[in-house]
C-alpha cells in the first residue's frame, strides 16, 4: 500500500506474527507494517472482518495490536523497537485469523 | 518539578494550540505540564516537524512552508520551561462532583492520576466521519492518515489511488504527493454545484485574507491541472475481498467503476470533543460548521469552572489562529488561577486578525460543505458504527421504535459501545435519528461520553495508586 | 388528548415490563417516557437474574425472586418468538464468590440464616470450597477462599431485554411516546386520570401505573402515594470482548454472550450524581481481579454509573392509591430479576384492579411501624 521515499537509514528488525520486517527506528508500528504491505492488522469483534489503520491519529482504533504480549495498543501511536513482536489483537478470539496479513 | 503528581495547569495535546498555551503559561511563571500521546510535539498539522527538519530536510519542500513554520512553536515549547510528557495518553478527567481536579493518564504502561488547579484541553480536530458502503475495508483510509504517514515516516502510497471528498486538506495533501513524485488516478469531488452564497463568500475571503485564499486556490488549481477530477460525486462504494480492489460511483449522471489499491477520503475536520464531553462540559451543535462545539465564555472557559478548551477543539479555526488562541487562553487561565477576573487581553489584541480568520473560515465552510451522503448514508447496509458494525438501517429501525437520541440508540444497538466510543459514528447516529424524528441536532444531542476516553486495561486501573494511598515517586 | 385504557409512566425496565404485560390483554396501553438524557437507570444494570442471598428479614422476597427466576424461561422465550430479539437469558446457576475469609464466612452465615427463616420454602444452595471451584470457574484467583452456588441463579442482557419488551409492546398495539416527561397527574371526576407532559402532550386514561424510577416519588405524592425511594449509585466496568471462558454468572463478574466481561458491584450514597469516580472504579477492578486475575489483560471498553432505585430495606415498594384505586406504583432496584413476574403477575394485578393480600408485604406501610 505504501512505499518509502528514501531508503531506511537506521534500520531495525521487528516481527509481525512469523514475518520479519525491516523498519526505520522512528516508525510507528502502523507505518512499519503498512510499508511492509501488511493489509490486515486484526479482525473485528463482531464479524471477524479484516481491519487496517483508517485515521492514523488514534481515533479509529482499527489498528489495535498486541505488542510483546501487551494487548490493546494502537499501532499508530507506538514507536517500533528492535525485536518487537507484534500480533493481531487477540481479545475478540478472531486474532489467529490475522496470521498472514499480507497484501 | 519534584512531585510529578501535582501541577498548576495540565494542558492536553501538543499541537500549535497546546504548545502555545503551555509555553505562555510557563513563561509567566505558572507550572504547566503538557501531555501528548505522540512521541514528539506538533499535533497533527505539524506532526513530526522536529524529526523531518532534522533527518529528512528534503521532505520540507514536499510538505511546504506552512508545515516548516511549525518548528517555531516547538522551539518555544522547549525553551519555555513547561514540562512536557510525550507518550502519555489521558483516559479520564475527574468528575466535577469530586473534591479534587485530577487527570488520569497512562504512561509507560502505568496508570496514574495528576492533580491540577486547571486543565486546558487542546485536543485539536479529527476528520469528519465519512460512512459509505465498504469504507471499513483495508485500503480505505483518510487523507489525514496518508498525510501523517508522509510526515512521520516519509511514506508515499503505491499503486492506483483515488481521493474522494472535499476540503483544503485534500488539495494540500495531493499537492504534497505530486511534489513527492506520485499522482493519484482520480479525484472524486463530492461538492454540489457552487451556490451564489458560496461564490460571494469566496469573494469576501479574497478581500479579507488574500494570502491564505491564493495559497488554497493555488493548491486546487495545481492539482486539478494534473489529475482527472470527477464532479458532484454520489453513491460512492468501495468493494473487495479482504481488502479494497475497486470503487464505484456516480458523477454527473454517469456511472463509473475504477480498480484501485487505495482510496483516501476526506470531508473536512471537526473538533475532537471527547475529553471535554467526558469532563461534563456542555456542548452545542454549530450549524455552520456541522459539528459539536463546547460552550465557551471568554477566551476558552467551558461550562466547567476549571476546564478550558483551546484551538481547534473549541471550534475549527486552523493552525495559525490556534496559536493566537493559545496565548489568549493562557492569559485567561493564569488570571483564573490568581483568582482574578480575566481581562479582555488576548482577544482585544487581535480583533482584526480574529475577524479575518472568521471570514476565511466561513468561506471554507461554504466552499467545502460536508457531503450529504456521508452525513446521512442513503444505503441501509452502510456500516455506521465501525467498531460494533451497526448499519444505517439498524439505526433507522430503532429510531422508528422510538429512540429519540443516540444514547437510547446505543442501548438498543450497541453503536458507540466500541473502543472508539463514537468518534467515528456519533455524528452520523445523531443525524439519522434527527432526520427520522424531524428534530434538530441540538434536540437529539450527542453520546454521553464516559471514561476511559483512551485505552486502559483492567490491570492498569487496578494498580492505580491515588493520593489516598500516599505515594511519592 | 390521547385516550388510553392504561397509561404506564416510565420506559425503563419496570415500566416496559408492565407495558408489555398489560398490552397482551388487548386494551389501549400507552407507555409514556422521558427522552434520551434522563436518569435512565436501566442503562446501568448488571444483568443478574438472581435469587441467592435475597430476602434477609423478608422471606417473601426470596420467594418472589425465585418465582421470577422460574418464570424467566417462558418469559424470554415468548419475547424472542414475538420479536426475534434474543435476551440472552441463561440459568446455569450462579456463584457468590468471596475474596477473603471474612466475606466468605459472612456470606455462608447469611445464607444459613435465610434458610432457617424460610424453612421448607427456602431455596437450594451449596457451599463450595476453593479447590472445587476451579472447574466451574476457571481462572479463579488463588486468594479466593470459596463461593456459594445456587442453581436458580442466572443472567440476561438488560439492554436487549429493554428493547425486546418495547418491541413486543408495540407489536401488541401499544403506543410508546418518548420525550414526554410527566409534570402533572389530575384525577378526573368519575374515574380515570389526565396526564400532562412537558412540551404540551396530554393523555387521558382509566388506569395508571407509575414506574418512573426516581420520578415516581413526586408523581405518586399527588395521588396520595408515599413512595420512600432514594438513589444509590452503582458503577460498572465493561471490558472488551474476549474468548468465552465464564459460563456461570457471579456476584462480581459475569461474561456476556458477546464476550464482554461486566465487573461490579459498588454502592455509593451521592445523591443524584451519575458520574463515575476513579477510586470506586479502581476498587471494583481490584476486587474482580482478586477473584479472576486473568481479567487484568483486558481493555476497559467503557464504564457506567447508574442510580439504583433503593428503598429503606432494599425490598420492592408496590402499592395502589387508596384515594384513587385505579392508580398503582411499583418501584424496586431488581428490574431484571423481577422482569418476568412484573410482565405476568404484576400486570395481572393491575388488570384485575387490586394487589393480592399475600403481596401486602411490599406495601410501604411497613416503614411506618413505630419504634
Amino acid at each position: 500500500m505504501y512505499r518509502r521515499r528514501d531508503p531506511i537509514s537506521d534500520s531495525i528488525m521487528i516481527w509481525f506474527c512469523d514475518r520479519r520486517i525491516e523498519a526505520a527506528a522512528d516508525d510507528s508500528v502502523a507505518a512499519a507494517l503498512l510499508a511492509a504491505s501488511i493489509s490486515c492488522f486484526g479482525r473485528t469483534a463482531v464479524s471477524g472482518a479484516p481491519r487496517a489503520p483508517f485515521c492514523m491519529i488514534g481515533n479509529c482504533f482499527d489498528c489495535l495490536v498486541e505488542i510483546d504480549g501487551e494487548t490493546n495498543l494502537q499501532a499508530c501511536l507506538v514507536t517500533v523497537r528492535e525485536g518487537m513482536r507484534i500480533r493481531p489483537h487477540p481479545g475478540n478470539g478472531f486474532g489467529d485469523d490475522g496470521e498472514k496479513g499480507e497484501a | 518539578m519534584t512531585q510529578d503528581t501535582c501541577t498548576d495547569v495540565v494542558v492536553v495535546g501538543a499541537g500549535p494550540a497546546g504548545m502555545t498555551t503551555a509555553s505562555c503559561l510557563a513563561e509567566s511563571g505558572v507550572r504547566a505540564l503538557l501531555l501528548d500521546e505522540h512521541t514528539a510535539p506538533g499535533g497533527q498539522v505539524y506532526r513530526s516537524v522536529e524529526k523531518v527538519t532534522d533527518k529528512r530536510p528534503a521532505d520540507l519542500n514536499v510538505l511546504g512552508s506552512h508545515y516548516r513554520s511549525g518548528s517555531k512553536a516547538v522551539e518555544r515549547l522547549h525553551s519555555s520551561g513547561a514540562q512536557y510528557w510525550p507518550g502519555t495518553s489521558v483516559w479520564e478527567i475527574s468528575a466535577a462532583e469530586e473534591p479534587a481536579l485530577a487527570v488520569g493518564v497512562v504512561r509507560d504502561g502505568r496508570a496514574r492520576m495528576i492533580q491540577a488547579g486547571h486543565i486546558v484541553l487542546a485536543t485539536g480536530a479529527m476528520e469528519r466521519p465519512t460512512p459509505f458502503p465498504g469504507w471499513t475495508l483495508p485500503g480505505v483510509m483518510t487523507v489525514g492518515a496518508a498525510q501523517t504517514l508522509l510526515k512521520s515516516s516519509g511514506l508515499v502510497p503505491e499503486g492506483r489511488i483515488a481521493v474522494a471528498g472535499s476540503g483544503p486538506l485534500l488539495y494540500l495533501y495531493i499537492s504534497q504527493l505530486i511534489k513527492a513524485g506520485k499522482k493519484p488516478q482520480v479525484i472524486l469531488d463530492t461538492r454540489p454545484r457552487a451556490s451564489l452564497q458560496t461564490k460571494l463568500s469566496v469573494l469576501a475571503a479574497l478581500t479579507v485574507d488574500p494570502a491564505s485564499m491564493f495559497r488554497g486556490l493555488g493548491w486546487m488549481r495545481e492539482v486539478r491541472r494534473e489529475i482527472r477530477v470527477r464532479e458532484r460525486v454520489h453513491r460512492l462504494r468501495a468493494s473487495g475481498v479482504e481488502k479494497l480492489s475497486s470503487i464505484s460511483y456516480e458523477s454527473c449522471d454517469r456511472q463509473f467503476t475504477d480498480e484501485v489499491d487505495l482510496l483516501l477520503v476526506h470531508d473536512g475536520v471537526i473538533p475532537n470533543t471527547w475529553l471535554a464531553m467526558s469532563a461534563g462540559c456542555r456542548h452545542h451543535w454549530n450549524v455552520q460548521q456541522r459539528c459539536w462545539v463546547p460552550d465557551i465564555t471568554g477566551a476558552g472557559q467551558t461550562s466547567r469552572q476549571s476546564v478550558s478548551v483551546v484551538g481547534d477543539a473549541a471550534g475549527i479555526i486552523g493552525a495559525d489562529a490556534s496559536v493566537l488562541h493559545g496565548e489568549a487562553v493562557a492569559c485567561e487561565v493564569a488570571a483564573c488561577l490568581e483568582g482574578k477576573q480575566p481581562g479582555v487581553v488576548g482577544n482585544a489584541a487581535h480583533p482584526l486578525l480574529a475577524w479575518q480568520h472568521r471570514t476565511l473560515r466561513r468561506c471554507l465552510d461554504q466552499f467545502y460543505p460536508p457531503a450529504q451522503e456521508f452525513e446521512l448514508p442513503p444505503d441501509d447496509e452502510t456500516v455506521v458504527c465501525r467498531c460494533e458494525e451497526v448499519t444505517a438501517g439498524e439505526i433507522r429501525r430503532v429510531a422508528a421504535l422510538g429512540c429519540v437520541g443516540p444514547n437510547q440508540g446505543k442501548a438498543f444497538t450497541r453503536c458507540g459501545m466500541g473502543p472508539c466510543m463514537g468518534r467515528k459514528c456519533g455524528v452520523t447516529v445523531s443525524r439519522l435519528i434527527a432526520e427520522h424524528h424531524g428534530l434538530s441536532m441540538h434536540e437529539v444531542g450527542h453520546y454521553r461520553i464516559r471514561p476511559p476516553v483512551k485505552p486502559i486495561n483492567v490491570g492498569q486501573l487496578a494498580d492505580l495508586e491515588t493520593d489516598a494511598d500516599a505515594h511519592t515517586d | 388528548m390521547n385516550h388510553l385504557d392504561i397509561a404506564v409512566i416510565g420506559g425503563g425496565l419496570l415500566g416496559s415490563a408492565f407495558a408489555y404485560g398489560l398490552s397482551t390483554d388487548g386494551g389501549r396501553v400507552g407507555l409514556i417516557d422521558e427522552g434520551d438524557h434522563a436518569i435512565r437507570t436501566a442503562r446501568g444494570n448488571f444483568g443478574l437474574v438472581w435469587v441467592q442471598g435475597k430476602g434477609l428479614g423478608m422471606p417473601d422476597y426470596a420467594r418472589w425472586s425465585l418465582r421470577s427466576a422460574y418464570a424467566w424461561t417462558p418469559f424470554s422465550e415468548e419475547l424472542q418468538a414475538q420479536t426475534g430479539t434474543l435476551v440472552e437469558y441463561h440459568r446455569p446457576g450462579g456463584f457468590y464468590v468471596s475474596i477473603d475469609d471474612t466475606e466468605f464466612a459472612d456470606n455462608v452465615a447469611r445464607l444459613k440464616q435465610l434458610r432457617d427463616e424460610a424453612g421448607d420454602e427456602g431455596y437450594d444452595y451449596e457451599v463450595v470450597e476453593r479447590a472445587a471451584l476451579c472447574e466451574q470457574l476457571p481462572g479463579i484467583g488463588p486468594d479466593v477462599p470459596g463461593a456459594t452456588y445456587c442453581p436458580h441463579d442466572g443472567h440476561a442482557n438488560p439492554l436487549k431485554l429493554l428493547r425486546a419488551l418495547q418491541e413486543a409492546f408495540r407489536l401488541n398495539g401499544g403506543t410508546y411516546t418518548p420525550s414526554s416527561r410527566v409534570t402533572t397527574i389530575r384525577p378526573v371526576n368519575g374515574g380515570g386520570f389526565e396526564i400532562l407532559c412537558e412540551g404540551g402532550r396530554e393523555f387521558g386514561c382509566e388506569k395508571l401505573v407509575i414506574a418512573a424510577g426516581h420520578g415516581s416519588a413526586e408523581l405518586g405524592k399527588s395521588l396520595g402515594m408515599e413512595i420512600p425511594i432514594f438513589p444509590v449509585q452503582g458503577q460498572v466496568v465493561v471490558t472488551e470482548r474476549a474468548q468465552m471462558t465464564m459460563t456461570y454468572p457471579t456476584n462480581y463478574v459475569r461474561q456476556t454472550d458477546d464476550g464482554n466481561y461486566l465487573l461490579g458491584p459498588s454502592a455509593r450514597d451521592v445523591g443524584f450524581n451519575d458520574e463515575t469516580e476513579t477510586t470506586t472504579l479502581r476498587d471494583i477492578t481490584r476486587r474482580c481481579t482478586t477473584a479472576f486475575p486473568h481479567l487484568r489483560q483486558l481493555r476497559i471498553q467503557r464504564t457506567w454509573a447508574a442510580l439504583r432505585i433503593m428503598t429503606p430495606d432494599g425490598f420492592p415498594v408496590y402499592l395502589q392509591s387508596e384515594a384513587y384505586p385505579e392508580a398503582f406504583s411499583f418501584s424496586c432496584h431488581s428490574g431484571v430479576t423481577l422482569a418476568a413476574v412484573h410482565a405476568t403477575d404484576v400486570s395481572r394485578w393491575v388488570l384485575d384492579g387490586h394487589i393480592p393480600s399475600q403481596y401486602r408485604c411490599f406495601h410501604p406501610e411497613r416503614f411506618d411501624v413505630p419504634a
